[in-house]
């Protein structure tokens, strides 16, 4: 929070005119520095609402001079979504209910994710050998598109909700391994020195020096991941449809019986789900790292 | 070649000294005011010494040659000698392998021929960086060895505060690293090291980053250091006045293959005050040291 306060703060030091300084020099310190917080959060909260709008105004463009009345449907107006959707109890209830279980599938395809990716890249950083055994099935994971293995999965395991936690995990697990590896391998080598000076055990080492200094890489990975697990759970959604419908299921039957407004309010629902849980996990990450590294002052 | 550039250093000090003037100046010698400088030609230096064997020895290096397997001969045939409660300083030009000299002594590298032999294990070793955990804070730093060591945590705590207090930093101790200026960072290393009450310090040019004014401070704080515990110190440092005020003995380094030059005696007594720094004798045994490092280059 604080560190929030300073760089808004020298933001609107910085680009202060300054003519404007001898004008403000008898009011109170205090004063001038709410002040300067002020526009600082006006200028924060006014581009990103700027932008919004100009978003909103291309989609009228389209909606309007680009498409004919009779392919309207095609991307119907913001207005129209929204009174035909998001106002309608009866289509924004079962795509609240559907958004809530893709949660939940999401959230525990990421716990598993993070533990695996965790484990595995702390495993892959205390040998070579470990590494080299590891790293192709990693990349294997990455580079196979989820979809080519969504029939492999469905008969594996169902086309229930593990399925679905499946497909999360696997997304998901990438930029976990990697980004773990990484921090653990690139631990200053004159602290690993400090630590054999003082003839530290592997464990120790492991836990004292190269987990804490690993953390800003295993948040970037754990944050990367919080994207790609809601990208996961709504494609598990589509392809495993069986039991509680989630909201990539219901995305799928408006489709197929092109609701176009459903369609759109249930993809802006998914993406709002989807900026909010990496909102969260940016904030955890500056609350755990933000205290000593840099990498938790902004963004 | 090498013998030669040394004898070369050698008598331009002895002129140096006669004269009382800059190097290389062709007046005719004045007479002898001072009384002459101590510079041992190496090979010399640590078979039989007499005055170093009756304080008992605390590090030694045999005939160390050190060669990387990128090909690199960083040291060449290098054999030192450090007496127990000695200060030591290592100086030369850069790449002549003087920190590689220390992290042999610390046992962080080993020789490729020659060997290391130190008379004790409680070892510090400061290194150039203050290498601090940046998320714990300074007191933790200060503990952390301590910590590996296994020190019991009240007896723990005790040293931290006492080391904490000898370098000045009490007030800090629940700081953050990030918050501390380089100065009181390399306080912080200096104080983890203290804190396993070493009989042998190495330091390889741990002031080295540090502003002028700082580093001044930083050495005196450390000739209060040595001079109260009375640990030995091997010091690397490429600043020639920095060597002078802190050692005993000056050991002068030359380039590629690294080989030790000369060793210079400091005569200058202890209790050594940084006032030192303005008297003749200091600024004499800085010009030598100077000057043999010149020739060496």
């Amino acid at each position: 929070m604080t560190s929030t306060e300073t760089i808004t703060t020298a933001s609107a030091t910085r680009t202060a005119p300054p003519t404007a300084a001898p004008a403000e020099a008898p009011r109170s310190a205090a004063g001038r520095r709410a002040r300067r917080l002020l526009t600082g959060t006006a200028r924060a909260t006014a581009v990103p609402a700027l932008s919004c709008a100009l978003g909103i105004a291309v989609w009228y463009g389209v909606s309007y001079v680009l498409l004919s009345p009779d392919r309207r449907f095609l991307l119907p107006p913001p207005h129209d979504v929204v009174a035909h959707s998001f106002l309608d109890p009866t289509r924004i209830e079962p795509m609240l209910t559907a958004l809530g279980v893709t949660a939940r599938i999401a959230a525990i395809g990421f716990v598993c994710a993070a533990l695996i990716g965790v484990g595995t890249g702390a495993l892959m950083s205390q040998a070579r050998w470990i590494e080299r055994l590891l790293y192709p099935y990693a990349v294997m994971l990455q580079v196979i598109p989820v979809l080519a293995i969504v029939p492999l999965i469905g008969l594996w395991f169902g086309y229930g909700s593990s399925s679905r936690v499946i497909v999360c995990v696997m997304i998901a697990l990438f930029p976990i391994i990697t980004n773990t590896h990484f921090g653990l391998r690139s631990v200053d080598r004159g602290m690993h020195e400090l630590f054999t000076l003082g003839r530290s055990s592997r464990g120790r080492r492991l836990v004292m020096l190269e987990l804490p200094a690993a953390l800003p890489s295993i948040f970037t990975g754990l944050r990367i991941a919080s994207g790609q697990v809601v990208i996961g759970a709504i494609l598990g959604d589509m392809f495993f449809a069986r039991g509680e419908p989630g909201i990539g299921t219901l995305l799928d039957g408006y489709r197929a019986t092109l609701r176009s407004e459903d369609l759109i309010a249930s993809i802006l629902l998914a993406s709002a789900f989807g900026i909010a849980v990496f909102t969260v996990f940016t904030l955890v990450s500056r609350l755990v790292v933000g205290r000593w590294h840099s990498s938790g002052d902004h963004r | 070649m090498l013998q030669g550039v040394n004898w070369r250093a050698i008598a331009s000090i002895c002129m140096h000294v006669n004269t009382g003037t800059r190097l290389g100046q062709s007046d005719p010698p004045a007479s002898i005011t001072r009384s002459e400088i101590t510079v041992h030609l190496v090979d010399t230096m640590h078979d039989v010494d007499a005055h170093h064997l009756t304080k008992g020895l605390q590090a030694s290096f045999d005939h160390i040659g050190m060669r990387y397997p990128t090909g690199t001969q960083a040291l060449d045939d290098v054999s030192l000698t450090v007496a127990e409660g000695e200060c030591v300083a290592i100086v030369g030009p850069s790449g002549c392998g003087k920190s590689t000299l220390l992290r042999l002594a610390a046992g962080l590298e080993a020789p490729s021929t020659g060997s290391v032999a130190l008379g004790t294990t409680s070892v510090g070793f400061v290194f150039q960086e203050p290498n601090l955990l940046p998320w714990c804070s300074v007191r933790r730093n200060v503990g952390l060895l301590a910590h590996l060591a296994k020190v019991p945590k009240a007896e723990r705590e005790q040293r931290v505060t006492a080391a904490l207090d000898a370098v000045g930093l009490t007030a800090f101790a629940d700081q953050l690293p990030r918050a501390l200026s380089g100065g009181m960072r390399m306080r912080v290393s200096l104080a983890r090291a203290l804190v396993l009450r070493p009989d042998m310090m190495l330091l390889d040019e741990p002031f080295g980053a540090l502003d002028e004014l700082t580093r001044q401070d930083m050495q005196g704080e450390l000739l209060r250091l040595y001079e109260s515990r009375r640990f030995t110190m091997l010091f690397v440092t490429h600043s020639v006045a920095e060597a002078v005020l802190l050692a005993r003995r000056v050991v002068v380094m030359s380039p590629r293959p690294g080989r030790i030059a000369a060793t210079v005696d400091i005569d200058l007594p202890y209790p050594r005050r940084p006032e030192v720094r303005f008297s003749p004798r200091y600024v004499e045994h800085v010009a030598a040291v100077a000057d043999i490092l010149r020739g060496v280059r």
